[in-house]
């Protein structure tokens, strides 16, 4: 899954400074601690959900008998979609199983994608696990999967995320993969 | 329906309080780790599997030891057993929550 995926352009400016983060150790170093300072500022998740809330739901059956689906946030959707706002978009695409990377977009502003460009595999790991469905390591690749963009509060997600949560579990999935940007 | 999340900064893993998370010390833009580097990939995906199966309670965050260069990842040989490092990074995660209590 490579070179045929296509990037939403983002200005130049800002490619240039994200392949400055990928490229240099101190600008990986740099874009962690913005990742960790902005994100947990921006985020504030810890007024999301009170302490010991968790919730849990054990793995109800062995993986080579498992439905596995994938969310990523690493903006992948479908080229024929509406690409997400870069700014911000609490949206969400789906992917079905049968896109290949020709059919699949990145629109994200906030992390390197040139790798991603070459093996999507890296933020949607949807033809690694298409091979174990073959396998038989997995039991079954889910039919639908989602996509998700950046977004700037996650309380805007809490809508969205529980309709795509609501989606997979009527579609039977066992375990779901959660994949970040 | 089982989750298994995977994060690139550990202190917003901390933050997000989902029931299964690994993290990884690598770049953003790579979960799954280096471009065509299928047993890299693989890798990560047992570890998910793993913690899938075999975390004993929700909250608990797994930091997976791979280096992000310099580190050679041989074929999975059996997926149905929990790999080295996915057992040590439990027993570290575990340890590390007795010691904060």
């Amino acid at each position: 899954m490579n070179k045929q995926t296509r990037l939403t352009p983002i200005s130049r400016w800002r490619e240039r400074m994200i392949r400055l983060a990928n490229d240099t150790g101190w600008g990986e170093h740099l874009a962690y601690w913005v990742g960790k300072v902005a994100g947990g500022l921006q985020l504030r998740l810890e007024k999301l959900r009170p302490a010991g809330e968790i919730p849990w739901t054990p793995l109800r059956r062995p993986i080579a008998q498992a439905t596995v689906a994938i969310v990523t946030t690493g903006g992948v959707h479908l080229c024929t979609d509406e690409p997400f706002d870069l700014k911000t978009d609490a949206s969400f695409r789906a992917i079905p199983r049968s896109a290949s990377s020709a059919d699949l977009c990145i629109t994200h502003e906030h992390y390197d994608r040139r790798d991603a460009l070459r093996d999507l595999n890296l933020i949607f790991p949807l033809e690694r696990l298409l091979e174990l469905e073959t396998a038989g390591i997995v039991g079954r690749v889910a039919d639908v999967h989602y996509g998700f963009g950046f977004v700037q509060d996650p309380r805007d997600l809490l809508a969205s995320g529980g309709k795509v949560g609501g989606l997979l579990s009527q579609a039977g999935v066992d375990l779901v993969i959660l994949v970040p940007a | 329906m089982t989750t298994v999340a995977l994060a690139l900064v550990r202190e917003l893993a901390v933050m997000v309080k989902a029931p299964r998370m690994l993290y990884l010390h690598w770049p953003f833009g790579h979960a799954l780790g280096a471009p065509n580097k299928r047993d890299q990939q693989y890798t990560v995906l047992h570890d998910v599997f793993s913690m899938a199966r075999s975390a004993p309670r929700p909250g608990l965050i797994v930091d997976l030891p791979y280096p992000w260069k310099r580190h050679v990842y041989t074929p999975i040989s059996n997926w149905t057993e929990e790999s080295q490092a996915f057992l040590q990074g439990i027993a570290q995660a575990l340890q590390m929550e007795k010691a904060q209590l």
